[in-house]
């Protein structure tokens, strides 16, 4: 059932009123916190206010402008794009809280706020988005506001990371506009609120050229290898931005794109036919190898957090190659478990980095005792990438295991299980480091770390503040949350069951 | 079978531990410190006695049952009170209660709150690998209780620890894997997992997916019940571990594996589907491979843990040889002998940590003479030897001859054979260590007169405290309690009477 509702225009709106005001009065601290905090909290609560009527089945649409017929900018808030933008909604809140601690100090401060809450507003706008055209125009919005956020140091090295970053996803972009146009051309819509508009009767060289530029377009921003390039460079932004924008925001905009063209675009059904979608899983079942396997070699923390951030995306795309309701849900509810475990690792790598200077996985030693409890969200955060029962993670590896063993892959059961092992073998030295040995035991000849006043025995205990800390437990409390409730009403697990029945074109059971 | 009754019951055996962990790291703040043992015991007592509360109802055929929580649309994580999960469930809790009394006493040093933390969510871990009602939940505790006894292996945070704990994580991730693996394609073959006497695949389901789905089980379980040639983290991980925590490794965690291995092979693919598998043979080979090697390599290992840890493995072979017979009484043997085995391997660990204590090294040359000066520990350490071996009436004589009727009636006499070449081998790796005790004369000469001295007042201190000694002396007793009143009403061989007769088909 659709309604015609302003909501789902109104929550990009804040956010972009947000930088807006920034902008004006940010010079003064008090109003720059206000507004983002303001926002980011009103924001949250229209998106949570549509949440029982998507649970219900219904559908917010609101269309602003037409350009041609069919074509304009239209809004279109289903279970899909409510789930992407609950997730992300919630984390910025979190990340503006953590932001303001993070940031204290930092110069040009309103720039950074205001190309924030830019790149949110835009965040918000691709996962309402009714059809490619406002898809696309959203994604390119997303890539210029995030250039001034990734060179924001300003060192030469930031700024070869923004070259590079622009390069990837301009081509990318493009890449994504022929498709689009191609698709108009071929079907005279470009709508993503049916499960499917092209037809088989197009002609191969039509579907794979679409299929190709849309899948290669988005993919660039979901980093599938060999389009990964620019992820890893990207980290020398401020770690709040990696964590929002490197494991939350930016990223998955490329997996719900791809996601969004496999579904809406093609529709389930006629790529089961054609069979390409086994290519795409291929190509991220070997993404999420071989990017675990880079990830262990990483021993600069935020790179590791990359490379897996790198093969934790592939799991989404896997899942909905794999084209079975079940996986399906693996993808969809992965979109979550992975950000909130992910944006409290970087939360951490962030708190640490400002309260300890240290950035390498080497330096480690120890600071389970400076820091007790950071790191038990650090340890949950990673328990939880590593599929461990009862931690989010274990949901998406149960629901895509069974969607693989659903579409006769069960190969993908393998990868699955290989990538878990794998995932402990980058996380758990990092554990193993925390707890199991002191500075002095590890450092014996590495006077830096002897040098550290975090190596002397004893002096212990210097926690982050609580602008920081605040926000790494409220992630890690809600992995946890993710991992044991799934089944309790208004938990992501239920709208994304809402997502796949849409994606599908299910009817809902009954209550 | 008769329809469970709802409880709250079987949750307090997960909450009580957790309870105790919460103690132990000095929570909710302000508890005096001096209240935290008091504490745990209590906690872990009232544990023991919860399992025990369990056993007449079982006896009469009931089986309780506690919804926990719902983590996929398709599954709850359920707790069923059944005899196996009492058995194994009782067994781990009393010897949990003992090693941490016991470890009162031994664990000292920095790091105390986070083992005796971990502890307690182990215990909880292993009282929810007990009483698991379907195969879902019964990977989710078994993984916790598989990570979690991580902290435990590296608590000494030594490099040899560490590498040990290195090991210990490889092999059971890995093996934890294969278990899922196996737990998926069962619900994705039969769309259910609640364990069910006499299997829950539909006829109609391909034996080869039923053969994968087995394979994966016996792997994955195979790995933690150290079946050779997946032992290999075994004889790293109990020497590293504190003695207290060897004891639960050995007594508890790999008998956590057979313990899978039975309920999958009688709960899940059931004995008729096994039967014509054909697979069972197999793991009697292997089986008996793992009970003639590993007591071959324990003759020439010189460290006491290390020997006491492959003589666990090859003893767990004879589990895993009982099962693969698929005969009612080899199956009641197996259950009993994991009980029986948890206790004498429990003693025989905590006197080995009494030793280490006492002489501050490990090899064997350090333990001549020592029962002169540690003669009640030295003691038990025989009464549980002789257990070990099979000598009537101790328990371990019982578990054997269940073990060996069982055989007999599954027309397996070469079983037989194996059962007392590993019988004979515990002997000739056992009984020399109690010979060194007591008829070998310390070694003199003017360099180790200053250690001797050493000895000589830890030994004394070691007799004088009283957790040490409370913890080893119960073991032993239990030792001889099992073997001499076996055919008690509750006692382990009734239990497993209950659950072979509900495996089989019968009442």
């Amino acid at each position: 059932m659709e309604v015609v509702d302003v909501r789902p225009l109104l929550a990009p709106l804040i956010s972009f009123a947000c930088a807006g005001l920034v902008f004006a009065m940010g010079r003064s601290v008090f109003w720059r916190r206000f507004w983002s905090l303001t926002a980011a909290a009103v924001k949250l609560l229209v998106v949570l206010s549509m949440l029982p009527g998507t649970l219900q089945g219904t559908v917010f649409v609101f269309d602003v402008v037409e350009f041609t017929p069919g074509v304009g900018i239209a809004f279109r808030a289903d279970a899909y794009g409510m789930f992407f933008s609950l997730v992300s909604s919630t984390l910025w809140v979190l990340t503006t809280i953590y932001a303001i601690g993070y940031m204290q100090g930092d110069k040009d401060r309103v720039r950074f706020f205001g190309f924030f809450a830019l790149c949110v507003s835009t965040t918000v706008g691709i996962a309402f988005a009714e059809n490619l055209l406002t898809f696309f125009l959203f994604y390119e919005t997303l890539t210029i506001c995030t250039y001034p956020l990734v060179v924001h140091a300003e060192t030469p090295q930031a700024l070869r990371a923004g070259r590079i970053y622009l390069t990837y996803t301009l081509i990318g972009g493009g890449l994504a506009l022929i498709g689009s146009v191609m698709t108009l051309n071929a079907t005279g819509s470009l709508t993503l609120g049916q499960t499917g508009i092209l037809s088989a009767d197009l002609g191969t060289f039509t579907l794979v050229t679409i299929f190709v530029t849309l899948v290669v377009g988005f993919g660039v921003k979901a980093a599938i290898m060999p389009l990964h390039g620019w992820l890893p460079i990207a980290m020398v932004a401020p770690t709040p931005v990696s964590a929002l924008l490197h494991a939350v925001a930016v990223v998955k905009v490329g997996a719900f794109g791809v996601t969004r063209v496999i579904y809406n675009v093609f529709g389930a059904e006629l790529l089961q036919t054609l069979g390409y979608a086994s290519y795409l899983g291929a190509l991220a079942a070997f993404t999420i190898l071989a990017a675990s396997v880079m990830a262990i070699m990483q021993d600069q923390l935020k790179r590791r957090l990359a490379y897996s951030t790198v093969s934790q995306l592939s799991y989404i795309l896997l899942a909905a190659s794999l084209l079975t309701p079940l996986a399906a849900l693996a993808a969809t509810v992965h979109i979550a478990n992975q950000a909130f475990a992910k944006i409290a690792m970087f939360f951490v790598v962030g708190a640490i980095g400002r309260v300890t200077g240290k950035t390498r996985v080497g330096e480690l030693a120890g600071i389970g005792a400076v820091m007790p409890w950071t790191m038990a969200a650090f340890t949950i955060a990673a328990l939880s990438f590593v599929g461990l029962p009862l931690f989010a993670g274990f949901a998406t590896k149960w629901y895509l295991s069974l969607g693989a063993l659903q579409a006769d892959a069960w190969w993908f059961v393998v990868v699955m299980l290989v990538s878990s092992v794998l995932n402990a073998a980058y996380w758990f030295p990092i554990i193993h480091l925390a707890y199991f040995k002191t500075a002095e035991t590890a450092a014996a000849g590495d006077d830096r770390a002897a040098r550290d006043p975090a190596a002397e025995p004893r002096s212990l205990r210097r926690e982050a503040p609580l602008t920081l800390l605040v926000p790494i437990l409220i992630c890690a409390a809600y992995v946890i949350l993710l991992g044991t409730t799934a089944e309790v009403v208004g938990m992501p697990t239920s709208l994304a069951e809402v997502a796949v029945w849409q994606s599908f074109g299910l009817e809902a059971p009954a209550p | 079978m008769t329809t469970p009754v709802v409880t709250a019951w079987p949750l307090l055996t997960l909450l009580l531990p957790l309870a105790g962990a919460l103690a132990a790291i000095g929570w909710p703040a302000g508890t005096p410190r001096g209240w935290r043992r008091p504490l745990l015991t209590v906690c872990s007592a009232t544990t023991v006695l919860l399992t025990f509360a369990f056993v007449p109802p079982v006896l009469r055929g009931l089986t309780l049952e506690a919804q926990l929580l719902q983590i996929t649309p398709q599954t709850w994580i359920v707790l069923r009170v059944d005899a196996a999960g009492v058995l194994y469930g009782a067994t781990a809790a009393l010897l949990w209660l003992l090693a941490l009394v016991y470890a009162f006493g031994y664990l000292h040093g920095p790091n105390l709150g986070r083992v005796f933390a971990t502890l307690m969510m182990c215990l909880a871990a292993a009282m929810g690998v007990a009483f698991a009602g379907n195969l879902l939940s019964f990977f989710v505790f078994y993984e916790l209780l598989s990570v979690l006894t991580y902290v435990l292996v590296v608590h000494e945070e030594t490099p040899r620890a560490l590498a040990a704990g290195l090991k210990y994580l490889v092999y059971v991730l890995v093996g934890g894997s294969l278990v899922l693996c196996g737990v998926l394609l069962t619900f994705a073959a039969s769309g259910d997992m609640a364990f069910q006497a006499g299997g829950l695949f539909a006829a109609d389901v391909a034996p080869q997916t039923v053969l994968l789905a087995f394979a994966c089980f016996l792997a994955g379980f195979g790995v933690k019940a150290a079946i050779m040639p997946l032992h290999g983290w075994v004889p790293d991980a109990h020497p590293a571990a504190p003695a207290p925590c060897s004891a639960l490794l050995s007594g508890v965690l790999v008998a956590a594996g057979g313990f899978g291995l039975i309920r999958v092979s009688f709960e899940v693919v059931g004995v008729t589907l096994l039967r014509e598998l054909g697979v069972m043979p197999w793991l009697g080979g292997l089986a008996t491979l793992t009970v003639v090697v590993a007591a071959l390599l324990a003759l020439r290992q010189d460290d006491l843990k290390r020997r006491l840890a492959y003589s666990t493995i090859s003893q767990m072979g004879y589990l895993t040889l009982a099962l693969a017979l698929l005969g009612p009484v080899a199956t009641v043997g197996a259950l009993v002998h994991l009980v029986h085995h948890a206790f004498m391997k429990g003693t025989l660990f905590f006197c080995a940590g009494s030793f280490a204590h006492a002489t501050g090294r490990r090899g064997m040359a350090s333990l001549a003479g020592l029962a002169a000066r540690t003669p009640l520990t030295a003691a038990a350490f025989t009464l549980a030897t002789l257990g070990m071996i099979g000598v009537p009436p101790l328990s371990g004589f019982v578990s054997k001859w269940w073990l060996g009727i069982g055989m007999l009636e599954s027309e397996a006499p070469y079983a037989l054979v194996v059962l007392l070449m590993g019988a004979l081998l515990a002997a000739g790796y056992l009984l020399p260590v109690v010979f060194t005790l007591y008829f070998r004369s310390p070694v003199t000469g003017p360099l180790s007169e200053a250690p001797e001295a050493g000895v000589a007042q830890r030994a004394r201190a070691i007799e004088g405290r009283a957790s040490l000694l409370l913890a080893t002396g119960v073991a032993a007793l239990l030792t001889v309690v099992l073997g001499v009143a076996a055919n008690v009403a509750g006692f382990p061989a009734a239990l497993a009477q209950r659950a072979v007769a509900g495996f089989f088909g019968g009442p």
